[in-house]
């Protein structure tokens, strides 16, 4: 569903992502970890077609993100890490808008926006203006967004910040039941306990590189420290004792 | 505490100064160049002006006493509107406030240095626009360098204590009403309050008052003009101080140079122990949303019905029907759009009150009126239309990443701004057309040159805004006042100079056809205006709008 061959970003004399060579499959929760400034954000944005690569090539849904942009963009639903909406817009607006910008049928408008408002205890807001949302309803706006149009790929860049604990177990529950159900779902994120439980496989960046990909299992026999966790293989891989020593100044 | 926060303003300002590239001084330096011509420009109108109601028998220095007078009055209640203004967004809705409001200060250093900052946003540029009146009243009347020094220490108390006003009234407005919605309603109120006060200035007729054939009812009116100019408002003292300074009585100058600074004082001192009663619960309830409840949108859109029965998608028609629902929610807007309807009905009534009875002469002043409305229509494509694509803001992911391709954006952002401006293009041409009486194939060709000069200039501004998008700065005044803004203004004038360069051609012909010239018309000539017609205007729709449309697609910011 999605597949990513030599895919390269460069901002000036910085390379964010080098060459990058990646498949995920139809039905497969991808976990993508890395610490800030790895290029995973770099990666999401030039899947969803926010930015161009410079070059390789990636797919999803069988259409190239460079060339066949439109289509592709049609199979994907984003979460950004940042959800940034109209302000000047209801809840339901936003609902509405999205639902005809992806081409859903009145009907099936009419029916779902009340449906995944109150789904994410919104139900209450929806003729609200979003300018008066805190950052965790936003969030819960723009996933819900993203499940009415029903894409075949969701692009999720940290979903779960700003969730109540309510919510983040309800959207895990969501995005399980839609993998089984054959969606693709490539997640950043950095709660590591998250990507433990939820994901299929798991890739972790590194400046730019894909430092290891696999399964859990996979991981921790590649891990150096030999740590039964997610956190410990992360670290073992990015490295992360050496603020034991400023630990002592604080 | 106060210092801490003033000198943590300075060092930004200093850090910006020093960040600056030897482009963006280069630009600042071209910005800063553009204002003093407008200074410029304004004080040769200013000397002008002066220069003649001074030759003006027996009441010239009258008449340019009591025109400064009115012009200090302008200015105080432009000062006090502009601080009750700024003050709403500075005392209560900068960005730093959430900050500052958790830190260990007492509300009342918070206000003082917000204060402080509104005294200087709300008069510093209406202060500046002072100057040039100032030399030319200077050199008119032969008054030295000490008559400038003199107006300097006067104008600093003077435009604290017109601020001062308008911060009190901010402050008691937000304390009886604690809400975000009395921000709206205040912006509104403001502007309407402008809009009709600049209309019945107009609509008095000010220019008969120093017109030579109305000059014999002068004499009704000496005692008028002797009289004080609304004597217990400040302006009035600065008026008094700044006469009795030139006149050499210092006495008097500096009893009202006293009496300024100590109501300066005075009133400041107010404004304080009004603030430590009334600023945080203002502040407070400002920060609190406010209940809508709008009703659901799962109506057939109007946009999408219309999109439908054109044979388009929905994309472009739902992102018109988001275009409507946002302008029109957003207050800011509103005033805007009262100030325009407001300078409309001034031009017009200008353009009635022209003491023309020459039928050519009228029609020639038809034709030159394409220019004058072209220059209009570019300054409301400057707020209106070129900002539009900026003000996706950070928002912008959501049209990017659906399946919306960026030249459909950009053909709805046009579609939102041609509409209204083919309006008032229209009432422009057609109403002035009517008023100036012109001749049929005048008020036709200047008609359909005005509405080619609006379709393009609307197409430049979304293809410039497209080329120039500045999608996180905080209001629409950086997007106005930007790089980007710069050149699409000047593109847009020089368009709109080109047009009517070309388009003299045929009206040359036009009248030397009326004034009796059988074989006035050149045939060749006027193919060669339609080409070179046809070649600009292509030039204008395309070039921005085929770069800007490639230099979104490339776009990598937030």
């Amino acid at each position: 569903m999605i597949r990513i061959q030599g895919l390269v970003k460069r901002f000036g004399t910085l390379e964010a992502v080098k060459g990058l060579d990646l498949e995920v499959p139809p039905g497969e929760i991808f976990g993508f970890l890395g610490p800030n400034g790895a290029g995973k954000t770099t990666t999401v944005r030039m899947l969803c077609g926010l930015i161009k690569p410079t070059a390789g090539r990636a797919e999803v849904a069988g259409f190239d993100v460079a060339t066949q942009t439109i289509s592709a963009k049609r199979s994907i639903g984003l979460v950004p890490d940042e959800p940034f909406v109209y302000p000047k817009l209801s809840g339901a607006e936003y609902l509405r808008f999205i639902g005809e910008l992806y081409g859903v049928p009145l009907a099936e408008s009419r029916r779902r926006i009340p449906e995944l408002l109150e789904m994410f205890e919104l139900g209450g807001w929806g003729g609200e203006l979003v300018e008066s949302y805190s950052h965790g309803m936003r969030q819960k706006l723009v996933i819900a967004g993203v499940l009415l149009h029903a894409p075949k790929v969701l692009l999720l860049d940290e979903p779960m910040v700003g969730l109540d604990p309510r919510s983040a177990r309800m959207a895990k529950d969501i995005f399980q039941t839609l993998a089984e159900r054959g969606t693709t779902i490539f997640m950043c994120t950095h709660i590591l306990e998250i990507a433990e439980k939820l994901c299929d496989r798991i890739g972790i960046m590194i400046g730019g590189e894909l430092a290891a990909l696999g399964t859990l299992a996979e991981l921790r026999s590649k891990a150096k420290g030999g740590g039964s966790g997610l956190e410990d293989v992360f670290l073992s891989l990015t490295g992360g004792a050496e603020y034991a020593e400023l630990l002592k100044n604080l | 505490m106060v210092l801490l926060l003033l000198r943590r303003k300075a060092r930004g300002l200093l850090n910006t100064l020093r960040g600056l590239s030897a482009y963006e001084g280069v630009r600042n330096l071209a910005f800063a160049a553009a204002g003093a011509g407008l200074l410029f420009g304004l004080y040769s109108g200013f000397y002008r002006l002066l220069a003649y109601l001074d030759t003006v028998e027996l009441i010239g220095r009258l008449l340019l006493w009591k025109l400064t007078a009115m012009m200090m009055l302008t200015t105080f209640s432009m000062v006090s509107v502009s601080g009750l203004l700024t003050s709403l967004t500075t005392l209560y809705f900068s960005f730093d406030l959430r900050f500052l409001m958790q830190a260990p200060l007492s509300v009342s250093d918070i206000f003082i240095e917000k204060s402080l900052e509104s005294i200087f946003f709300a008069s510093w540029m209406i202060g500046l626009v002072l100057i040039p009146f100032i030399i030319a009243l200077a050199q008119v009347c032969g008054y030295g360098w000490g008559f400038h020094a003199a107006f300097v220490v006067l104008l600093v108390p003077f435009l604290a204590l017109a601020a001062s006003a308008g911060i009190a009234v901010t402050l008691v407005i937000l304390y009886l009403f604690p809400s975000s919605r009395t921000r709206d309603a205040v912006y509104v109120l403001a502007t309407l309050s402008l809009t009709l006060v600049y209309a019945l200035i107009r609509f008095a007729e000010p220019e008969r008052l120093i017109r030579p054939d109305a000059l014999h009812v002068v004499a009704d009116y000496l005692n008028f003009l002797k009289a004080p100019t609304a004597p217990y408002v400040p302006s009035w003292w600065l008026t008094k101080g700044l006469s009795s300074y030139a006149a050499g009585q210092t006495g008097v100058f500096w009893t009202y140079c006293g009496l300024l600074y100590a109501s300066a004082g005075v009133v400041y001192g107010l404004l304080l122990g009004l603030a430590r009663r009334m600023y945080y619960v203002g502040y407070s309830g400002a920060q609190e949303g406010v209940v809508r409840r709008l009703r659901p949108p799962f109506e057939d859109l109007p946009e999408c019905r219309v999109g439908r029965w054109l044979g388009g998608g929905p994309g472009p028609a739902v992102l018109f029907w988001r275009e409507r629902k946002c302008f029109f929610r957003d207050v800011k807007h509103w005033s805007q759009i009262l100030l325009i309807l407001g300078l409309i009905f001034v031009y017009l009534y200008s353009v009635k009150r022209l003491p023309l009875d020459n039928g050519d002469i009228r029609s020639i002043l038809s034709f030159l009126n394409v220019g004058v409305a072209g220059f209009v229509i570019a300054a409301l494509g400057l707020r209106f239309t070129f900002p539009g694509i900026s003000l996706e803001g950070r928002s912008w992911w959501v049209v990017r990443s659906a399946p919306v391709a960026v030249g459909d954006l950009m053909r709805q952002k046009f579609l939102f701004s041609a509409i209204p401006m083919t309006l008032v293009a229209l009432a422009l041409g057609v109403m002035t057309n009517r008023l100036l009486d012109a001749d049929p194939f005048t008020a036709r060709l200047s008609l359909a040159a005005l509405l080619v000069m609006t379709w393009a200039v609307v197409a430049m501004g979304v293809g410039y805004g497209a080329l120039f998008p500045m999608f996180t700065v905080e209001n629409i005044h950086q997007i106005e006042s930007s790089l980007g803004g710069f050149v699409y203004m000047a593109s847009s004038l020089a368009y709109v100079g080109t047009s009517i360069m070309i388009l003299s051609w045929p009206m040359q012909m036009h009248f030397k056809e009326r004034f009796g010239d059988a074989a006035a018309w050149d045939w060749r000539i006027a193919g060669v205006c339609a080409a070179a017609m046809v070649l600009l205007n292509a030039a204008a729709f395309l070039a921005p709008w085929v770069m800007g449309r490639r230099r979104l697609e490339a776009y990598e910011g937030p």
